[in-house]
């Protein structure tokens, strides 16, 4: 009976499984279009789930072998089920292969459902829970019915009176591995992310992102700009049907593992975000309903149940409720380390970016003094709305070349905002002092020099940063430089990933970076470090942005510090809060981030916490109480420059000839 | 007055502004406060109308200037087309005698040009409307009556009824106006209306330089005797650094304090 | 400038001292009541080597207890004002325009039922106008409407007004002016241009003192008024034989232009009369006013609380950071001393405060004239949003802090002690502070 029901069940649920893979596909189609490699797509899709994706699911050990043992287990199978018990290809050698297949997903399974047994707040849970049954399920049953075939149990073991009920029992367990491996894969089970997931890697938006056969280690992370010449073009993302489909995709990829949510820091502050609920609901809304059934946590203070999309309908009320709340997209410092852990490889930041755009362009609603910020942007070039005359005030007595006078120089130092800042003119003073200690030939763009535009485009108001950015290119243009040489993160991320889309490519390297290759060329000599113990805090646009994590490190080794490292540093590294325009928007929550992350200096027992960012500094130096002391890295190294007079060692260009002369 | 039959409407007189430190055209800030207190005005009425008129020269200087209030929400504005160095005031008078509004609201003064502040004047006195300024909220409309807060020094309110139709004057006491928004500005369309230019010919005559910073009032001592000319040129120059009380008890600091707030005149 | 100097050398008389001296002496109570300028008993007197002397025999009083009292808290000669105020007063010369060839007409704003600083620099400037040629002087006109409050010392008004330059006054103080009254203004303005026909109009160009009525009036003048007039000088080319500069553009441009009939002028315009004496003397409109038809009613000032006033429009702000633990002491003073509530970002940050009260360059640049920092040591960015205030003062406990440096009067201490005590402080003082502005509002 089983060899006449098998095919049947097998083949419907393969039949099924396709009608609602094509169900699935013109859902994600209703977005936008986008240009996707479609073919070159699916090549790459097996590298890119191999090693990129693997990449990041293997930084948990255990959760990576258990995948790989399911995950593994279960393709293989699938495959061999439907040769053998579909086709009839039923000879032992497959049989046996079956056998060790099914088995090895079994071991995997156990551990799927140990993890489920107490999980961790991360996951979800709801169908989730279902899941690990489902799969020992499968790989039993499947198991189970292969045993005849290579002759462990005769084939008609089946067959006496007796046995039909083990016959039907075998069949209920068959029929529910194969409706939630096959059916709920494409109808919307939690296996859709094997198929989503799948082709989600294959027509990623950033296919930049992976790494190539070359060697090449795949980095994307400067937002995509937005068509504003043409007037038909959306101005950013207003309901789920105006994601581009592969976005869509995207999200329906989400394993609802909570690695976001672990490391989202606005989610630690309470304030109302969550990126996994954030994609889910992003779920949601493109078929509609409400998040009732959602079974992961919510966004901190707000309850399940009062939110409901439309698959055509806006995502952000103007008053009242819809899919989401602008506070919950507003709360988003853009530190990317939801990106950074997701292993779907799902996009949080550009959604979040999308919607915001659409807040900004069309419902002109900026939070708190976002509309300030950007009108000071429009009106002055810069976020305070200070006299952009006054850029160069701070450096009255420094004498800094102007690229309009010298029009060639090797580094152009690019301030940034941080110029009108009191505490970042310290900096900035201090990375001039390294500067020409170094002998090194740089001027600076003084007055003509604009808000690189960060702010703005992170505020969604892409308008004002291309407005910001052509000029700059503009001015940049008029110049010969080899490289710019910036100590603010976020300039040196849009100017060096963001401009390149409007015409501007430049190498652009973070002060820290410099400082290392002068130090390297032995062209700085510092002092022995005397001070205390000493934690670096790894900038967001500088780290998970750039991926520049080893060059402050070395400057700090150089200087004779040995970093005390907090638990979270590196590519792990909590936000300060400062990032995405979020101080500025202000969404209230339970804790400041900024305090949490003086909280994770303090437990390293630091008594000095080095940065690399203004923001960073700001928000960091804005916490009360605490022990640690905030510098620059180029504070730091200002203190401990040895200056070639005193050392007698060789001079360089920008030392006067006195010696000479007399 | 029927409020249910058709709208009430409103006339949002609009300029282009200047930003006092980088000189680039803008929103005029009083004139947007008044369109914010225009749309606001939905509050009240079921079915309102707001028509933003800007009279003047559109070219692309002005273009993302005036569609800054466009950007506000609105889908048009209606843009009275006047000759370089016309007085608006007849062009204006002519447009909203033609089809009056119950309401108009203006700005106190442009951030351009004369910059005195009279439009709302001229207008109140050709139309023999009432005019009340420094308007920050209107509290209710009824009747024909409107009831408003006007702004005094120090943050004080003043509330007065008027009698409509009548013109508001808006000033930077008046609530913020709402960001404008790309989308719509971009959308919006500026309404263009043929209207003959009187040209300004006293402003003509008038010879415009940037300000110049007003001379700080030296204190002048009159003194009536050698005896107080000599303590005048001997008296020490005050300033300098701040006065620190330290090792005081809390009522001699108060005491302090309480004389600095005397002297400042801020208790009231 | 010699008949000055003369009266001021005291001029000794031995035998009259020696009177003075000798109570026996039968003259002694006239040379007594001579040297103490008038009063019959002379108490005290200047001494001939600029030393007062006193006569304790004339002073004082007999107790119920039959023993003689005498007073030093001063009060019995509350009567005669110093001899500061007598000698200012005197050093005034007294000039009468007896008949003017023209007028020129000033509205002051008095706010609070007196001359404000800048009206009396508008007189300043009108005296200019008026005195421009001596054999043709003009009369400066005051228009003042609503109750004269005094100056203060009891001064009577024409003397008051007097000084500050005006030669003839026209005091309308019917009921219908007082609040917002535009219309009942505008009409009595009118009815004394058809009357008097002054040659100039001045008002001050304050928000809502005289930059509303003034435009108004030139309206109704048909007359193109300057406004925002900061200088003036003679050129006889212009119709009126001046010309003004007047700022424009929002305060960004010099506009320089023939001074019209109505003229809107700022503070700081002239120098305040200070030597001259003038009638202030009283007019009357023949003319009865028309009962106007208003279509602005006043309703009345609105309670505001001050804690509400946005922080950029506010002059007092009394600002709370780190230092201060007792909240409900600190909204208490704010209320108390009638000043807006600031904060720190910390304040703010640890919830005691909303956003909005944020003051520093993230938070709103304030431009109060006094500006008290209650236990706010003083971040570079709360310092750069206090910039432009005038007078900061400091309530901390940290006499190294910041904002101490930065303080024009820093108190070093427990920030809500200070606070408490300078409650405590205002409240006792309120009684004398509260008649007088009970008095204003009025």
């Amino acid at each position: 009976m089983l060899e006449t029901l098998l095919p049947i069940l097998i083949f419907a649920a393969l039949a099924l499984a396709v009608l609602g893979a094509v169900r699935r596909i013109r859902l994600w189609r209703q977005g936008r279009p986008a240009r996707v490699a479609i073919l070159g797509g699916l090549a790459a899709m097996p590298r890119r789930y191999l090693i990129d994706l693997h990449h990041v699911v293997a930084r948990d050990k255990v959760m990576s072998n258990t995948h790989v043992a399911t995950a593994g287990g279960f393709v293989s199978a699938a495959a061999l089920m439907i040769l053998v018990h579909g086709l009839g290809f039923d000879t032992p050698l497959l049989g046996g292969l079956l056998l060790a297949a099914s088995t090895v997903m079994f071991a995997g399974s156990l551990f799927v459902a140990r993890r489920r047994l107490d999980p961790p707040a991360r996951l979800s849970r709801g169908p989730w829970m279902r899941l690990p049954k489902s799969l020992l399920a499968f790989s039993l049953g499947v198991f189970l019915i292969t045993l005849p075939t290579i002759g462990v149990l005769p084939p008609g073991f089946s067959q006496g009176a007796g046995h039909w009920l083990l016959a039907l029992v075998l069949a209920a367990l068959v029929t529910w591995g194969l409706g939630e491996m096959f059916f709920g894969m494409t109808w919307g089970g939690p296996m859709k992310h094997a198929f989503a997931g799948a082709l989600h890697l294959a027509f990623h938006r950033r296919p930049e992102r992976f790494s190539s056969k070359n060697g090449h280690a795949g980095r994307s992370t400067g937002l995509k700009a937005l068509n504003l010449e043409n007037p038909e073009a959306p101005l950013g993302v207003e309901t789920p049907v105006d994601f581009t489909w592969n976005q869509r995709l995207g999200f329906d990829a989400c394993v609802q593992c909570g690695r976001c949510e672990a490391v989202c820091p606005a989610f630690a502050a309470g304030q109302p975000l969550n990126p996994k609920k954030l994609i889910q609901d992003m779920v949601i809304g493109m078929v509609g309903g409400s998040d009732a059934a959602y079974a992961g946590s919510p966004y901190p203070g707000k309850p399940l149940g009062e939110h409901h999309g439309d698959p055509q309908g806006p995502i952000v009320a103007r008053q009242g409720k819809a899919l989401v709340d602008a506070e919950t997209l507003w709360s988003c410092t853009t530190c990317r380390a939801c990106v950074e852990e997701c292993p779907m490889m799902i996009e949080h930041v550009d959604a979040i970016v999308d919607m915001r755009r659409f807040l900004t362009l069309e419902h002109g609603n900026t939070p708190n003094k976002g509309a300030e910020v950007l009108d000071n942007l429009i009106a002055t070039d810069n976020p305070g709305g200070f006299d952009p005359g006054s850029r160069l005030h701070w450096a009255a007595d420094l004498d800094l070349p102007l690229m309009s006078d010298v029009k060639q120089v090797d580094v152009l130092l690019w301030l940034g905002d941080g110029a009108f800042d009191m505490r970042n003119q310290r900096t900035l003073r201090a990375l001039v002092k390294v500067l020409r200690a170094a002998g090194v030939d740089f001027a600076v763009l003084g007055n003509e020099e604009r808000d690189s535009g960060d702010v703005a485009r992170r505020l969604g108001d892409e308008a004002t940063f291309q407005s910001l950015a052509r000029r700059n290119i503009a001015t940049l243009s008029q110049y010969r430089f080899l490289r710019i040489v910036t100590c603010d993160p976020h300039s040196f991320h849009v100017l060096g990933n963001e401009y390149g889309e409007l015409g501007g490519n430049y190498t652009v390297s973070h002060h820290s970076t410099y400082i290392a290759e002068l130090h390297d060329a032995g062209r700085l000599a510092f002092a022995p470090w005397k001070g205390g113990k000493v934690t670096y805090h790894d900038p967001c646009y500088l780290g998970r942005y750039n991926g520049e994590y080893e060059a402050p490190r070395n400057v700090l080794k150089a200087l004779g510090i040995d970093v005390a490292e907090m638990g979270r540093s590196g590519f792990r590294s909590r936000c300060c809060g400062g990032g995405g325009g979020a101080p500025i928007t202000d969404i209230p929550g339970k804790q400041r981030i900024p305090d949490m992350r003086m909280n994770d200096v303090r437990e390293t027992g630091a008594e000095l916490v080095a940065v690399g960012c203004p923001q960073c500094t700001a928000m960091l130096e804005g916490v009360v109480d605490t022990p640690a002391e905030v510098r620059d890295i180029a504070e730091l190294v200002a203190d401990a420059l040895v200056l070639e007079s005193d050392s007698g060692r060789s001079k360089h260009r920008n030392q006067p000839a006195f010696e000479e002369v007399t | 007055m029927q409020p249910d039959s058709r709208p009430f409407e409103v006339a949002v007189l609009v300029s282009v502004g200047r930003h006092p430190l980088t000189g680039r055209a803008r929103r005029a800030d009083h004139d947007a406060r008044g369109l914010e207190l225009a749309l606001g005005l939905g509050r009240h009425l079921d079915r309102l109308q707001v028509r933003a008129v800007h009279a003047g020269r559109h070219d692309s200087g002005n273009d993302t200037a005036l569609r800054g209030y466009l950007g506000m929400g609105l889908a048009e504005l209606t843009l009275v087309e006047q000759p370089d160095g016309a007085d608006v005031i007849p062009a204006l008078a002519t447009v909203l005698t033609r089809s009056p509004p119950q309401l108009v609201v203006t700005g106190s003064r442009a951030e351009c040009g004369e910059g005195s502040g009279l439009v709302p004047y001229a207008l109140a006195e050709r139309l023999g409307w009432p005019l009340v300024n420094g308007v920050v909220e209107v509290e209710s409309i009824d009747n024909g009556v409107a009831t408003l807060l006007q702004a005094l020094p120090r943050g004080q309110r003043r509330r007065l009824a008027v009698r409509l139709p009548a013109i508001l004057s808006v000033d930077g006491a008046a609530p913020a106006a709402r960001q404008s928004a790309f989308g719509p500005a971009q959308r919006g369309e500026l309404a263009p209306l043929q209207e003959a230019g009187v040209i300004d010919e006293a402003f003509a005559e008038w010879t415009f330089s940037p300000a110049r910073r007003r001379p700080k009032r030296l204190k002048i001592i009159k003194a009536t005797s050698a005896r107080e000319r000599f303590k005048a040129a001997a008296a020490k120059a005050e300033g300098g650094g701040g006065q620190v009380l330290s090792n005081v008890t809390s009522e001699q600091g108060a005491e302090a304090v309480y004389k600095l707030l005397e002297e400042e005149g801020v208790l009231r | 400038m010699t008949d000055d100097v003369m009266t001021g050398i005291a001029r000794r008389d031995p035998r009259k001292e020696w009177i003075a001296r000798n109570r026996l002496h039968p003259e002694h109570d006239r040379v007594l009541a001579e040297l103490g300028k008038g009063s019959a008993a002379a108490i005290e007197w200047m001494g001939p080597h600029g030393v007062i002397r006193k006569n304790p025999h004339t002073a004082g009083f007999i107790g119920p207890s039959g023993l003689k009292r005498i007073d030093r808290s001063g009060l019995q000669q509350g009567g005669a004002p110093s001899v500061a105020v007598r000698a200012r007063q005197e050093s005034r010369r007294r000039i009468d325009i007896a008949s003017p060839a023209f007028l020129v007409a000033v509205v002051p704003e008095m706010g609070g039922g007196r001359l404000s600083h800048h009206d009396r620099d508008l007189l300043g400037l009108a005296r200019q106008l008026a005195d421009a040629d001596p054999d043709r002087p003009g009369a400066v006109l005051a228009v003042l409407f609503g109750g004269y409050k005094g100056e203060g010392e009891g001064e009577p008004k024409e003397r008051a007004l007097g000084e500050a330059g005006i030669d003839r006054l026209l005091h309308l103080t019917s009921d219908e002016y007082e609040g917002f009254a535009p219309e009942a203004r505008l009409a009595a303005l009118a009815a004394a241009e058809r009357e008097l026909a002054p040659r100039h109009w001045l008002l001050p160009d304050s928000p809502l003192g005289g930059a509303d009525l003034g435009r108004r009036l030139a309206m109704r003048l048909e007359e193109r008024p300057a406004t925002g007039v900061w200088q003036l000088e003679a050129d006889a080319t212009c119709t009126l034989g001046w010309r003004c500069t007047a700022r424009g553009a929002a305060g960004s441009l010099d506009i320089q232009r023939p001074l019209p009939r109505v003229a809107l002028v700022l503070a700081e315009c002239a120098e305040p009369v200070s030597d001259t004496l003038h009638a202030a003397e009283e007019l009357t409109l023949n003319v009865e006013l028309p009962a106007n038809l208003t279509r602005i009613e006043d309703l009345g000032q609105v309670a505001v609380d001050p804690a509400a006033i946005s922080l950029g429009e506010a002059e007092f702000i009394l600002s709370a950071g780190n230092g201060v633990t007792d909240w409900e002491g600190f909204h208490h003073a704010a209320q108390c001393l009638g000043a807006t509530e600031g904060a720190s970002r910390v304040a703010v940050d640890n919830g005691f405060m909303p956003r909005d009260r944020q003051v520093g360059a993230t938070g709103t640049w304030v431009t109060a004239r006094v500006y008290v920092a209650v236990g706010i040591s003083g971040a570079i960015q709360h310092l750069q949003g206090i910039q432009s205030c005038e007078k900061v003062v400091a309530i901390n406990s940290d006499p190294g802090c910041d904002m101490i440096k930065r303080a024009d009067l820093a108190v070093i201490g427990d920030a809500n002690e200070v606070l408490a005590a300078l409650v405590d402080l205002v409240e006792s003082r309120r009684p004398q502070a509260k008649r007088g502005e009970s008095r204003d509002a009025a």
